[in-house]
């Protein structure tokens, strides 16, 4: 593998999973969103497009898709998405460490089969 | 309840966006081959595809169930629980837009399905448990 190869993939899974730690930080910070009424909603939608987490998230998940874009025009598919689908661990890692969430060896269990399964699906 | 019916909307969402967005690209590289040159009119062809649309309507609905999702339920939930997505991506690809799908892609599949009904079975939110464990503490 290319070094470049290497270090675009890297910004894919850590940007990626990085805007999922954050997007779900910005998300629990907004509240529980409990309602279906519109103007409630409304309310909530400016409060979450005003937090700093969220916003950030989604930056972060912009890099790692141009990261993504940017990798495809010179790498194999078939390379990309089965390197890619680490970041269900990733963020598992990220959800553990970061947003001190449980995690129970059946989730681990889980998370690594749902890799490992995203990694076959891609194959050519 | 309230997490299974939104992740299982979402994952509808994004499986009918996919193969509605695959099915407007194909449309449109069906007019001619794409080259990267080709981008502006590709946009403007894409503007003008119905199903590009609401191939993209239904991805941003997937995002705002996913980001509801997010504001009461575990992340390291939710991530897995939606990537049944891919397995029933594989299974629209199949039947709806007639792709061949190789052995490794239907193992890929069932390893996912096996994946999200452990998740699943790990139950939805550390939240709620994180609250009654604070709860317990106080009582002590």
């Amino acid at each position: 593998m290319k070094t470049a190869t290497a270090i675009a993939i890297a910004i894919v899974v850590l940007a990626g999973s990085a805007g999922d730690v954050f997007l779900t930080k910005g998300m629990k910070q907004a509240g529980e969103i409990s309602t279906m009424r519109p103007r409630a909603l409304a309310l909530i939608g400016k409060k979450i497009l005003g937090n700093k987490f969220f916003l950030v998230g989604i930056v972060f998940m912009a890099v790692s898709f141009f990261a993504f874009l940017a990798v495809l025009s010179w790498a194999d598919l078939s390379l990309i998405i089965p390197a890619t689908s680490l970041s269900f661990v990733v963020s598992t890692v990220g959800a553990k460490l970061i947003l001190k969430e449980r995690i129970s060896s059946l989730r681990w269990a889980g998370a690594l089969l749902v890799s490992l399964g995203v990694a076959l699906i891609s194959l050519p | 309840m309230k997490t299974a019916v939104v992740l299982t909307l979402a994952i509808v969402a994004q499986a009918a966006g996919n193969v509605y967005l695959s099915k407007g690209m194909r449309d449109m590289a069906s007019v001619g081959p794409i080259s990267g040159g080709d981008l502006p009119l590709i946009l403007l062809r894409g503007i003008e595809s119905p199903a590009i649309w609401f191939g993209t309507a239904l991805l941003l609905a997937f995002f705002l169930l996913y980001a509801a999702a997010l504001s009461w339920t575990d992340l390291s939930f939710v991530l897995p629980a939606t990537a049944f997505g891919y397995a029933v991506n594989v299974a629209c690809g199949h039947y709806f837009l007639h792709e061949a799908v190789t052995p490794a892609r239907w193992t890929g599949a069932a390893l996912i399905s096996v994946g999200v009904v452990l998740v699943a079975r790990s139950g939805p939110s550390g939240l709620a448990k994180r609250k009654r464990d604070h709860a317990g503490q106080e009582c002590q």
